[in-house]
């Protein structure tokens, strides 16, 4: 009883703080950013100022910006800033490539780099997949030779946001080609803007430009930029996919033109459609999806409070690509006819049809549902393992096509 | 309010005593017994105090709530466990606290605690619908008492229950009516269940007396019929779990191709979909037992949620584990048919997964 006492007390006394340092500093007038990969000077100035205060990364290491605080009291910070509309905080859960960074770069390379990437004044991409390696992302073909203190490396990456603008990659490549897929690939922390990369748009099926391909010819990395020691690229991979998968699970893009189109209520409401019963039903069974998503993952947030790991957390992201996928069919049944058309004199066609497309990035993006539901079985549910006949064989010798 | 460990102890100790008693050999003896559920077990329970977990102390009850009578029903179901605990102690005694008429409480709860009054609730006709217009008995008043005409069925453990709390028509709404289970006029005849471990009946009145439970009339069966789909929701979840982790343990064994079926993506994606089913289940409901036991406005839309969420995964859990175990469970002798059984019994028993899709809607503002 003491104990818990005691928290409640910690806790009360770091909102009491939280609050107060917003009180002070937070005016409410910082703009939001229209376009996140070119951050205006007023965001990087607040959200340095939320690092000099210790609120970006409170479960980090006092020696790294944090103040080693639990998962709990960090989101006490959270809730603080969010109640007030403030960013920048709690960074320790969202920042991709700083936490990577923290877990994998060597001491010279965190020092350099760690800062930056808090202050959002370094902007990175991912340079993961490849046109041969998709699902497969072991079998990345980009190479990585060394010559003297530098790795030259030669390749082609695609599915790249923010290449145009980003400073740094973070670039899985192929580092030994004699030993099996998984174990000769290396992550490099690669400098962007240097002469050989070369950024090339691609429409998707939205008709959106949101990614890039990217061609790497020659191109030089330091050797020390490499993230978790050579041919060990595949470790570190896994963490920054969990932080990409986790952060896909929570909260995917709504609406392009419409906020009635997010609500599937209302939109049925404006349709004149709520009387009919089938729909009704149908409304009813989507609806629900949502909600029984959030409340798993509520729970599996009160298991990692309570110190119990959940492996409800990895259902995340399979459960919103159905919840998407579903929505969007019963919004397109609302819409009807109107969903022949697009643009924006037909707001509500043109988001149930940007949106019954879009729901593509989510089963498809970070690993597609059927990878999703490989790795829920053999790492959850511990089935066998697919057979992999390139498991054991030098990646030189693998079949590819 | 009990702590997480105090909450721990109890589903231990059903836990326990589910793996001693209600074991696959034990349920299907007792499914195949004219009363349907083992008495030493029975008393077991009352022991536990799980069968008096909802009923104040003062009657002689656990005076617990919705958050541990679902953890309690998640063991349960897992076991498929036969017995009058939905009806009696469930149903029966949250109908009679919510009527709020002390002298029925103090007349019948102290007995449905020890488990020596077995009490069920008749409040749908042959349609099945569990709702206001559903009800098939009429109420008249003679004498300073009342007489009962018609039909309810589909009641719990009817034929077996020595006290049955009948909602009637009356002449200003709905009533809550008992009836002495020797009363003249009854007609009580079993009715052949699909899910064996389930007892239901059917109940004719031709002027039988009976006598009014207070003046609430089918608020009160709301609330009790909430209760109920509360903890019907814990069970359908904690089948729902267990048929699930048999299946993944047996595509784990079972080798076919010279390897484990569960290799095999075609099952192993059939598994990963199921698994998002139970925990969504999990989650609906102790979601709606915490929003019921804290009395929240959202109470009623979280119940809904889950009586329809639980009730459709279960069904689809147990009938995919059939389909992943293959020729096997298309057998008497295997235990999966038995969860079918039970998932599609509880999908239509209190209200189908249509009706509560419709009052969630309803209750979300559309």
């Amino acid at each position: 009883m003491a104990d818990i006492e005691e928290t409640n007390k910690a806790d009360a006394a770091l909102r009491t703080e939280v609050r107060a340092w917003l009180d002070a500093n937070w005016d409410g007038t910082l703009q939001p950013d229209q376009d996140k990969w070119n951050l205006s000077a007023a965001t990087k100035a607040w959200t340095a100022k939320v690092l000099d205060a210790g609120w970006a990364v409170p479960t980090w290491p006092k020696d790294w910006f944090g103040r080693a605080l639990s998962a709990e009291q960090a989101d006490i910070i959270a809730e603080e800033f969010a109640r007030v509309g403030a960013p920048g905080a709690r960074q320790d859960k969202s920042n991709l490539a700083a936490n990577t960074m923290l877990a994998f770069g060597g001491e010279a390379l965190k020092r350099q780099m760690i800062p930056g990437l808090l202050k959002r004044e370094i902007v990175q991409c991912l340079l993961y997949s490849e046109p041969a390696a998709g699902s497969d992302l072991a079998g990345v073909r980009t190479r990585a030779e060394r010559d003297g203190e530098d790795y030259i490396i030669n390749g082609q990456k695609v599915w790249t946001s923010g290449a145009a603008h980003a400073d740094y990659g973070m670039l899985l490549a192929r580092t030994d080609w004699d030993v099996p897929k998984h174990k000769g690939v290396t992550f490099f922390f690669f400098p962007m803007k240097q002469p050989g990369v070369e950024v090339r748009p691609l429409r998707q099926i939205t008709d959106e430009s949101h990614f890039n391909e990217v061609f790497i010819t020659n191109a030089r990395v330091p050797a020390a930029n490499i993230m978790g020691g050579l041919n060990n690229g595949w470790r570190v991979l896994q963490t920054a996919l969990a932080y990409e998968r986790a952060t896909m699970g929570d909260r995917p893009r709504g609406a392009r033109i419409s906020a009635t189109s997010d609500d599937l209520i209302a939109l049925a409401r404006h349709y004149g459609r709520l009387e009919d019963t089938a729909l009704r039903q149908d409304l009813a069974a989507v609806l629900s999806l949502r909600k029984l998503n959030a409340l798993n993952n509520a729970r599996a947030q009160a298991n990692l409070e309570q110190g119990t790991s959940s492996s409800v957390m990895s259902l995340g992201k399979l459960a919103m690509s159905r919840i998407l996928h579903e929505e969007a069919r019963v919004r397109t049944a609302i819409v009807g006819a109107e969903s022949l058309l697009e643009g924006p004199d037909h707001p509500f066609g043109d988001d149930a049809n940007f949106l019954a497309f879009n729901a593509y990035f989510t089963s498809i993006g970070g690993g597609t549902d059927q990878i999703q539901r490989n790795i829920i079985s053999e790492r959850v549910l511990n089935l066998p393992k697919e057979i992999e006949v390139d498991r054991n064989v030098p990646f030189r010798q693998v079949r590819s096509g | 309010m009990t702590t997480s460990e105090e909450r721990n102890a109890i589903c231990d100790a059903v836990r326990g005593l589910m793996q001693d008693r209600s074991s696959e050999t034990a349920v299907r003896s007792t499914m195949e017994t004219p009363q349907g559920y083992d008495p030493a077990l029975w008393a077991q329970l009352v022991e536990l105090g799980i069968v008096g977990l909802l009923i104040d102390p003062e009657y002689g009850g656990t005076g617990l709530g919705p958050l541990e009578l679902e953890l309690v029903m998640e063991e349960t179901g897992a076991a498929l466990l036969c017995s009058p605990l939905l009806s009696s102690g469930v149903l029966a005694a949250s109908l009679l606290s919510a009527c709020g008429e002390k002298n029925a409480q103090a007349r019948y709860l102290p007995g449905i605690a020890a488990g020596t009054t077995i009490a069920t609730v008749a409040l749908t006709g042959d349609a099945g619908t569990w709702t206001p217009e559903g009800v098939t008995v009429d109420a008249r008043s003679a004498n300073g008492g009342a007489l009962l005409n018609g039909v309810a069925s589909y009641v719990t453990h009817g034929q077996i229950a020595n006290l049955l709390l009948i909602v009637a028509k009356t002449g200003s709404g709905l009533g809550i009516f008992e009836v002495d289970a020797n009363a003249s006029g009854l007609t009580r005849s079993a009715l052949p269940s699909f899910d064996r471990t389930l007892r239901l009946a059917r109940l004719e009145f031709a002027n039988t007396p009976a006598r009014q439970v207070g003046q609430m009339g089918w608020p009160a069966v709301q609330e009790a019929l909430d209760v109920a789909l509360v903890a019907l929701a814990g069970e359908q979840a904690g089948g729902g779990r267990r048929i699930f982790e048999m299946t993944v343990e047996y595509a784990k064994t079972r080798i076919q191709f010279g390897r484990p079926i569960g290799g095999f993506q075609a099952l192993k994606h059939m598994a990963a979909d199921l698994m998002i089913e139970v925990e969504s289940s999990t989650s609906a409901a102790r979601h709606a037992a915490e929003q019921l036991a804290e009395k929240t406005n959202q109470a009623e839309e979280a119940v809904s949620l889950a009586a329809f969420a639980c009730a459709e995964a279960y069904s689809k859990v147990a009938a995919t584990a059939i389909q992943m175990h293959g020729g096997i469970a298309f057998t008497w002798e295997h235990p999966a048919h038995l969860y079918l059984r039970r998932a599609r019994a509880y999908a239509q028993l209190f209200g189908s997964p249509s009706l509560y899709r419709e009052r969630y809607l309803t209750q979300l503002g559309a």
